[in-house]
């Protein structure tokens, strides 16, 4: 390797290039961890455990850390990393202040420093995702013709880190953690980078506290880090990215070339890829973090196994879902007030739900399709809230709970319904996805409705047999990831537990396998994860 | 655990994939693997292709029928099928098209673009129909079935049997001469379509009066969507009404009665160019030698079609092993067009090549192998049969060329449509092409 090939090399590991940022299924990202996780070994085990040294030690540690997360997120998102850094410095201090002034009495002043941060966080949120549909709403009302003159590029994981530090400033305003004093501490609980781009979103009260621990991570806690990062690869590349590339896309990219039954086999396909793409990222990002002794919190919880819209939104990106109950459903007014007047439990709640679930929509994507998305859902939560009440007056929910197998039939029922429900509401969600922002109003309303035009009207079930003969390995992969996720949670748990407690040697060679098995349905250039548009 | 026997543990487990790097051989079929070198080399080399192919588009458009070049300076496995670029070529294929277009002010020039799914939803026609109306003259979206079963960008269909609007599905019975084979009539009667329509074809369910509502999609507004005259190719047995038409309107309602063959409705104007729109999925293009030549050669002088287009050689490449299977798809077009030309003499024949394609090897996309070879072949049967070429493949910038256009947006994800952004640039090139000054 002569001096200019050893230039090239540098530069390709250390610049940007938004061709191809930094994805957990890329062996340069392993090979990135491999590196950190030496230095942080090289830290971690120098010096006394006790005393100021350990003391110290932590600090470096979180410093290196947010160094690194610094890196990981400038090869992502480039120049975008001068936006995480303003941000960060704003919240630290803005956070400093309200502490201050709220231990002051001076609650006035207090409320104006949080109006600040969180104006400050949504003004950069707002221009980068939302800047094109506003212009877009605003030139249909008035009938105006603003356009946005250069093309807005949105930074990769702004969504998530956005919500994040809006939860420290209000988790500090509400007095429920003590502002972090060091400035570099805080960078690192915004920019952890295996959670920086696509969550879980951390709340500041879950992690805080484990700046200031030291590393343990048990035998058992090793391994379980270890299966939630093949576990998440495996997600990633056999189920998500080889159904997407070898149906899913091509179907929404253009529905009228397939029949009803095409389509609406891979809208059910899209609704696993979906939760193969988001859940295989956390499960990474879960097993990356634990292996460095930090825990993130749960993300999902097997989402399909839901009966209602609910319980679904339980199960689903449990961490946002915890974060738009806590920041909006509850300040909105819950289940107790509507806009600040006392009303109806059940009014109070079914107009609050809808509220956040239009909200969680346009938190997903700035186009209607997610505001219908969300409202969907909304509407979703309703009406099943509304079927529950009825079912009980009725005294059907008594009658039904006595009897087992009418109880499980009812099981079946709910859940076959709500995922098929769960399912329709994405067509929205998949067809505004990966636009182009200046366009993407039009053409996602017009994949979905020729989504919808094929299934109900171009079904053509003489293609079927065609169809599972030409796409088998699709059709039994879905098949598979649907019989897994179906899986009883006690015997996941029970086959989690005993690869946990394996060997290390058999461990290891159990990688190996999965990464070769994992490399054998790679079909083209590694699709970036789904929630990284968000 | 204590972090130095983690990190023991992360570069045991790199050692050993690295270890099946060496170990793996390399001339396996049944498994892939990545040797060192693929594992620290930069990622693909698309980024480089993307530049080359943009490049190579270029020179496609100054180039256009020097396909030399393009394909001795692509790095690519295929071998060098080089042939001399002809500057007569294809303005002489196309004399008698543009002679009919200088007199397309006082009477009808028709173009019929058959071709395969790439044309779909009027991808591409519309384009061409646009530009050719803007400076010839006429109006109207040409040929449509009766039933549309598969949406256009440019003329919504709506029919009603006794008062129920029918699906796709649903409807008179439909013959189609490409297709399942179960869509096959037991005539080679299938109209300038390919496709035809019995009305009343079981009468046991009792009379089936039609009512087809037209209408412009709303997207669009664009002189294809106008028209004076509504004319329906069908049976002496089918009668048939249309609502009163202004001068030039863009919606219509017909109705429809009696028992026998409906093949088509035009939409046109009474001067000017029609150009009709002619998808036929899944089709390789070679079903013209089973529809009736007659029939077909009634209708092209009635109709008086001016230039036929045919866009095919897609739907071979996926499943052409070698190049004998290439050798033979060519030649079974070649009898197609020969067809063809005996049925519509005096038109002008420009045959479209398929456009660049992606499959899957090795885990990285690129350019089906034998797409430049299908293209050679294609350009030389043109040649000698004295009807027009256009390489769509090499004027999307050749080899790869799919990997840039998927990256703007001007194609889908499966590497072989156009989006309807790309559909108006190969258009575009393709006017350029055939209309250079």
């Amino acid at each position: 390797m002569d001096v200019s090939e050893l230039m090239d090399f540098l530069h390709y590991i250390f610049s940007f290039n938004s061709e191809s940022p930094l994805l957990f299924t890329q062996f340069y990202f392993w090979a990135f961890f491999a590196v950190v996780y030496a230095g942080f070994a090289l830290i971690m085990e120098f010096g006394s455990k006790q005393g100021k040294t350990a003391k110290a030690r932590l600090h470096m540690r979180n410093v290196f850390l947010m160094l690194v997360s610094w890196f990981f997120y400038y090869k992502t998102s480039g120049q975008a990393l001068a936006i995480l850094a303003f941000v960060t410095c704003s919240d630290w201090i803005i956070a400093q202040q309200i502490y201050r002034t709220n231990s002051t009495q001076k609650h006035w002043a207090a409320n104006l420093w949080l109006l600040l941060s969180v104006l400050i966080d949504l003004s950069f949120l707002c221009y980068f995702k939302y800047a094109y549909f506003g212009v877009d709403v605003v030139n249909s009302i008035c009938g105006t013709h603003f356009s946005i003159v250069d093309k807005i590029i949105l930074p990769v994981g702004i969504s998530f880190y956005t919500f994040q530090v809006i939860s420290y400033t209000t988790d500090v305003y509400r007095g429920k953690v003590q502002p972090v004093k060091n400035l570099l501490d805080f960078g690192f609980y915004v920019s952890f980078f295996p959670q920086l781009v696509a969550g879980p979103i951390v709340r500041a009260s879950e992690f805080i506290p484990q700046l200031y621990k030291p590393f343990f991570l048990g035998r058992r806690q090793f391994g379980i880090a270890v299966f939630w990062i093949l576990n998440g690869l495996m997600k990633k590349i056999i189920l998500s990215d080889y159904l997407a590339v070898n149906l899913i896309d091509r179907v929404f990219d253009n529905p009228l070339l397939f029949t009803g039954f095409e389509n609406l086999f891979a809208l059910f396909a899209y609704s696993l890829q979906v939760y193969a793409d988001f859940s295989g990222y956390t499960d990474i990002a879960i097993g990356v973090a634990m292996l460095m002794g930090f825990y993130l919190p749960k993300n999902f919880d097997s989402p399909y196994k839901s009966r209602n819209p609910q319980e679904f939104w339980r199960r689903w990106h449990q961490s946002l879902s915890r974060w738009l109950k806590g920041y909006v459903y509850i300040p909105l007014g819950g289940n107790r007030t509507l806009l600040g007047f006392k009303t109806g439990k059940l009014l109070a709640s079914n107009v609050n739900s809808f509220l956040t679930m239009l909200i969680g929509g346009l938190w997903h994507g700035a186009s209607w399709n997610f505001v219908i998305w969300g409202g969907l859902n909304g509407v979703g939560m309703i009406i099943s809230k509304s079927w529950a009440a009825l079912k009980q007056r009725l005294g059907i929910t008594d009658f039904i709970g006595k009897r087992r197998i009418l109880s499980k039939v009812e099981d079946v029922v709910a859940i076959v319904l709500t995922f098929t429900f769960i399912t329709f509401t994405r067509l929205f969600f998949r067809s505004g996805s990966n636009l182009d922002p200046a366009t993407q109003n039009e053409v996602a309303w017009r994949t979905a409705k020729q989504m919808m035009g094929q299934i109900v009207g171009a079904w053509n079930s003489a293609i079927i047999p065609d169809f599972l003969r030409e796409y088998h390995v699709v059709v039994i992969l879905f098949v598979l990831g649907m019989i897994i996720h179906w899986l009883p949670a006690h015997f996941k748990r029970w086959y989690r537990l005993n690869f946990a407690m394996m060997p290390l040697w058999l461990m290891a060679i159990c990688v190996t396998m999965a990464v070769f098995v994992a490399y054998q349905f790679i079909t083209a250039d590694m699709q970036p994860f789904i929630y990284f548009q968000f | 655990m204590r972090p130095k026997h983690i990190v023991l543990f992360v570069f045991s487990c790199l050692v050993l994939l690295g270890g099946v790097c060496v170990l793996f051989p390399q001339q396996s079929t049944l498994f892939r693997w990545p040797t060192l070198g693929e594992v620290f080399g930069k990622p693909s080399e698309v980024a480089d292709t993307l530049v080359l192919a943009d490049t190579l588009e270029t020179i496609a458009i100054q180039m256009s029928s020097d396909s030399l070049r393009l394909d001795t300076i692509v790095p690519n496995h295929v071998p060098d099928y080089s042939y001399e670029p002809d500057t007569v070529f294809p303005q002489a294929a196309l004399a008698a098209f543009y002679r009919a277009l200088r007199c397309a002010d006082t009477s009808v020039v028709r173009v019929v673009h058959y071709g395969d799914s790439q044309i779909e939803e009027d991808r591409m026609s519309s384009s061409l129909r646009r530009y050719l109306q803007r400076e010839y003259g006429g109006g109207g979206v040409g040929l449509i079935p009766l039933h549309q079963t598969i949406p256009t960008l440019t003329l919504s269909q709506r029919l009603y049997m006794n008062d129920v609007m029918q699906t796709t599905q649903q409807g008179p019975k439909r013959y189609m001469v490409y297709g399942p084979r179960s869509l096959r009539r037991t005539t080679n009667q299938y109209g300038m379509m390919g496709q035809v329509a019995v009305m009343n074809d079981s009468l046991v369910a009792g009379s089936e009066d039609l009512i087809l509502k037209l209408e412009p999609m709303s997207s669009k507004v664009a002189t294809d969507t106008y028209f004076s005259r509504i004319r329906v190719f069908a049976d002496t047995t089918i009668h048939y009404t249309t609502s009163q038409l202004e001068d030039s309107t863009s919606s219509a309602e017909i109705h429809l009665s009696g028992r026998g063959d409906v093949y088509g409705i035009s939409l046109e104007t009474s001067m000017g160019v029609m150009l009709d729109n002619i998808p036929m999925r899944g089709c390789n293009g070679n079903v013209f030698t089973q529809m009736d030549s007659m029939q077909l050669a009634t209708y092209f002088s009635e109709t008086h079609t001016a230039l036929i287009i045919l866009q095919f050689g897609g739907n071979s490449i996926p499943s052409a092993k070698d190049e004998s299977y290439i050798r033979s798809a060519v030649y079974a077009l070649r009898l197609q067009v020969r067809f063809l030309r005996s049925c519509a003499p005096n038109a002008s024949i420009l045959f479209i090549g398929p456009s660049d394609m992606l499959t899957s090897i090795d885990g990285e996309l690129q350019t089906y192998p034998l797409i430049p070879y299908m293209d050679h072949l294609l350009s030389q049967m043109a040649r000698s049969e004295n009807i027009a070429y256009f390489s769509l493949y090499n004027a999307m910038g050749g080899r790869n060329s799919m990997i840039s256009w998927q990256q703007k947006g001007w194609a889908g994800s499966d590497g072989v449509h156009f989006s309807r952004c790309g559909a108006e640039k190969a258009t575009d090139k393709l006017i350029k092409w055939m209309f250079p000054n």
